[in-house]
């Protein structure tokens, strides 16, 4: 069957698109791939590569403190997304939405987390905690963590916000639903990719935090890039490259286990 | 602006109002009993896992390890009030005599660390306020196979022919003791015009300079063939790469830094962290630690009953051993010192 | 919400909903940025102890500090890098989260996904792999000595090429998620209209595609830029020490220089300089909703 011209054009395109994808996917995966074949490395600190062995992975699991600064990591990862994102949706919608005296400075102050090196805001809310007596542990972490994740979820959720979000939820307004109704049903879907766009943001920032840990972290615990910070000064060890390894395969287990739900799912309800 | 200038201001109040009801309540709970909580800031890769696992095993106790990836960090750590959260804090022999005009640090009973006695008194500063643990001298390494010249002053560092050769390690306190010694100065100096002079050699110094930092990961992959770093990285670059050696140094003096402990102002576990410090001024239990951690050891017991691999270390192995200099306390100077580190770092 | 309605709802009602939605922002903004700030231009005029501690003597010694020319070109130097890293990363990742915003929503999703597993692993441990990568005896030199290309192994680690490298991969996805949330809110039948009225793939970007989805360029440019001004890992990591932009000097006095009120003062320039591009950038843009003051 002969293709129209449009549709060899598009087909085209498409090729050079699914190439291009992969390239920058390729570029992206580089130190992925360096850094998982070095968790097989024989050698006490990741110098150069020096022969095959797997001896860090059974190591891995003898070292706790690495495993609990995982999981440590995980939930603060977790909990500040989930607090960022909250305050994120509703405050971008506020902001954009009313008007109010000093909207226009706490529009700046968002942007302050965002400019001043990391490290500023931290010293700063280390002394503050401490002379306001509030120990360092997962709460401080966490605040640190939101403060900056905060002005990042506002800034992709407010991109997504439009005029004629606000026609939407006056129509539905007028159609007898209450304000939360409004939120859940008009509002939430139409910002629903931003929601999500912000909350990817928020937990890649605050897993891979480690200025803000590093300074706000508490002597019972600490994440896993300050973990991983610590080390810069001897070497890092494979181990470490082991662990890295495993949530990789873990993630990408979960997607692929996912994919497969789903796929099945459809197929059950195609038949019925 | 006006409104967020009274923003700042009412954030300020609320401020020193919160700070006055946090002094009020530091928890005053004396340890009538024993703690059973130890909470040490310190370097990775610095002690042995299975020490703090017989001391936990020992005293009954949980020992919460977190660690810095700077010095900054425990000083920061020490002056914003660490006592609240640890009891031991990992610090070198340089910011000392700050420490204590400064109030940060508990002054330590020795009586109460007896093992103490084996530490050589030459090394320790500031008796009284820390007990020293490991420590580091600064020295230059290099790749007999690949290095082109011979090194046997700070002045051959200069050479052209090592142009990109170099990877050194950082911080103004580091880096100008060697220009210094190498104009013949003292390595501690506070004379503006021999500091300016330090810089000029310094400006030389760096265009050999790689990289400041990751000594043993670029001397061991070929990247440099020189390295200025601590004895203890450098005799795990040794063990991966034989050809690696120490530079037969004529003259000059090197620098000796001391890792120490200090227990922190208003720190909550005193008894366990004296307890502590004497376990691991115990010669076995150090001994079994270098054998792991092969930096040099002010406590000679502990290197006396060392491994034999500890003692032929070919790390240690060199002659000028009693040719060093400590880090001193250089007062305002050290503005000058950071200025001129700075420039160095920024260039023209 | 127009003027008028606002004034004809009662005070009361209104203040509710407004309350609950900015208000939790602006508390936290309040309290974490505005006190934290507050103490960070405080400690900018005040003097430095000789321990680098904090002495509550009134002066503007860091400020007077600062007018020297050095601190000026690393403030050029950083802008130029923050710069360059946003241009790529605009021009690398909108045609990519062009890509991905049109296909269907599934794979969208999983290949949002597949973007930012990456960025779960640890961005140290990211950039060391850059300097295994590349090293003298690493797999690329090493490469290239076997098969002949080069006699000489080529110094590709501690470079300004090599930061560049790191900067673009670690900011890429604050350019894509952005953008990428934005277009997938063009409808296509717009673009379809488009084409069927006869516009040319290129009108149809110009006039339909990029005005529509510039929110999403704005975000993106705010979320690159700024941030990368700010970064110190990268330059400190790739650059081996050696290449230092204002993140690593501000980094340094709060780090192993301990001269608070320097850092801070030089914080404030950077706040500064930065406010005053986004007023620059806003007036150019024509954009309404990113005041500044």
């Amino acid at each position: 069957m002969a293709l129209t011209r449009r549709e060899k054009k598009e087909r085209r395109i498409n090729i050079l698109s699914n190439i291009y994808a992969f390239l920058v996917y390729a570029v992206l995966y580089i130190p992925v791939a360096v850094m998982i074949a070095f968790s097989f490395n024989n050698q006490r600190y990741n110098y150069y590569w020096n022969g095959f062995t797997t001896q860090w992975y059974g190591k891995l699991f003898s070292n706790s403190a690495l495993i609990n600064s995982l999981w440590y990591s995980i939930i603060i990862a977790i909990l500040s997304t989930i607090i960022s994102v909250i305050i994120g949706t509703i405050g971008a919608l506020g902001l954009k939405k009313y008007e109010f005296k000093g909207k226009k400075v706490i529009n700046n102050m968002l942007y302050i987390p965002i400019i001043v090196p990391e490290i500023v805001l931290a010293v700063a809310l280390l002394i503050i905690f401490m002379k306001v007596g509030l120990s360092l542990g997962m709460g401080s972490i966490l605040i640190g963590h939101c403060t900056f994740c905060i002005p990042y979820a506002v800034v992709t959720i407010k991109g997504r916000i439009s005029g004629d979000n606000d026609t939407l939820e006056e129509a539905s307004m007028d159609l007898g639903a209450n304000r939360i109704q409004t939120f859940l049903r008009v509002t939430l879907p139409t910002i629903f990719p931003g929601v999500m766009s912000a909350a990817f943001l928020s937990f890649t920032l605050s897993f891979d935090d480690v200025v803000m840990s590093n300074m706000l972290a508490g002597a019972r615990q600490s994440t896993l890039p300050v973990l991983i910070l610590s080390m810069n000064k001897s070497g890092i060890t494979p181990d470490v490259n082991a662990l890295t390894t495993i949530m990789v395969l873990v993630i990408v287990t979960a997607m692929i286990l996912n994919n497969i739900i789903q796929r099945s799912l459809k197929k059950k309800k195609g038949k019925i | 602006m006006k409104k967020l200038l009274a923003l700042l201001l009412a954030g300020a109040m609320t401020l020193s109002v919160a700070a006055c009801g946090g002094n009020e309540a530091p928890a005053e709970d004396a340890n009538a009993e024993a703690s059973t909580e130890l909470n040490i800031y310190m370097w990775q890769q610095y002690i042995s896992d299975e020490l703090i696992a017989n001391f936990e095993a020992e005293n009954n106790c949980k020992v919460n390890l977190s660690y810095m990836s700077d010095n900054a960090d425990a000083i920061n750590k020490l002056t914003a009030g660490g006592g609240e959260e640890y009891d031991l804090i990992m610090t070198c022999d340089a910011y000392m005599e700050s420490l204590i005009a400064g109030g940060y640090v508990e002054e330590i009973n020795l009586d109460n660390v007896p093992n103490s006695a084996n530490i050589n008194d030459a090394y320790w500063v500031s008796k009284g306020y820390c007990v020293p643990y490991l420590m580091n001298y600064i020295y230059v390494v290099y790749d007999s196979a690949t290095c082109p010249i011979e090194i046997t002053s700070y002045n051959d560092l200069l050479d052209p022919a090592l142009k990109g050769q170099i990877s050194t390690i950082d911080g103004a306190r580091n880096l100008f003791p060697m220009a210094l010694v190498a104009l013949g100065y003292d390595p501690n100096s506070t004379n503006a015009d021999e500091l300016a002079e330090a810089y000029d050699w310094l400006v030389k110094f760096n265009e050999n300079v790689a990289a400041y930092g990751n000594a043993e990961q670029n001397l061991t992959n070929g990247t440099v063939s020189v390295a200025v770093t601590y004895d203890g990285n450098a005799s795990w670059a040794m063990a991966e790469k034989d050809t690696i050696k120490i530079a037969p140094f004529t003259d000059d003096a090197i620098q000796l830094g001391m890792d120490l402990y200090v227990i922190p102002k208003g720190a909550k576990h005193v008894d366990l962290a004296e307890k502590f410090l004497d376990y691991i001024c115990t010669p076995e239990v150090m001994a079994k630690n270098l054998g792991e951690f092969p930096y040099s050891c002010p406590n000679d017991a502990a290197v006396e009953a060392a491994s034999e691999t500890y003692k032929n270390d070919p790390a240690r192995q060199f002659d000028y051993k009693e040719n060093v200099f400590f880090q001193e306390d250089v007062g305002e100077a050290l503005t000058i010192y950071n200025d001129y580190y700075q420039k160095l770092k920024v260039g023209e | 919400m127009s003027m008028t309605d606002q004034a004809a709802m009662p005070k009361k009602k209104n203040l509710l909903p407004k309350l609950a939605m900015a208000g939790p922002v602006s508390l936290w903004m309040i309290l974490f940025v505005t006190i934290p700030l507050f103490y960070i231009i405080v400690i900018s005029f005040m003097s430095r102890g000789v321990f680098g501690d904090v002495v509550y003597k009134p002066t503007l010694e860091s400020y007077q500090t600062i007018l020297d020319p050095t601190y000026f070109q690393v403030i050029l130097k950083s802008l130029k890098a923050a710069g360059v890293t946003t241009l790529l990363c605009i021009l690398i990742g909108y045609p990519f989260a062009y890509i991905i915003a049109r296909k269907p929503k599934d794979v969208a999703a999983k290949m949002i996904t597949l973007l930012m597993i990456p960025f779960w692993t640890n961005s140290l441990m990211r950039l060391n792999a850059w300097l295994l990568l590349f090293q003298t005896s690493g797999p690329v030199n090493n490469f290239l000595m076997n098969t002949g290309l080069v006699s000489k192994p080529i110094s590709f680690i501690y470079t300004d090429s090599l930061v560049m490298v790191g900067l673009i991969t670690n900011m890429l996805p604050f350019a894509v998620l952005p953008l990428y949330s934005t277009i997938e809110k063009l409808e296509r039948s717009l673009l379809e209209a488009s084409a069927d009225l006869g516009a040319n793939a290129r009108t149809t970007f110009m006039k339909i595609t990029l005005p529509i989805t510039f929110p999403g360029i704005f975000s993106a440019i705010i979320l690159v830029f700024i941030p990368s001004l700010g970064i110190y890992t990268v330059t400190d990591m790739l650059g081996g020490g050696k290449v230092l932009y204002i993140g690593n000097i501000i980094k340094n006095q709060f780090g192993s220089i301990r001269n608070w009120p320097l850092g801070a003062a030089l914080s404030v320039l950077l706040i500064l300089v930065t406010m005053l591009l986004i007023f620059i950038y806003t007036r150019f843009a024509k954009i309404e909703d990113m005041e500044v003051v």
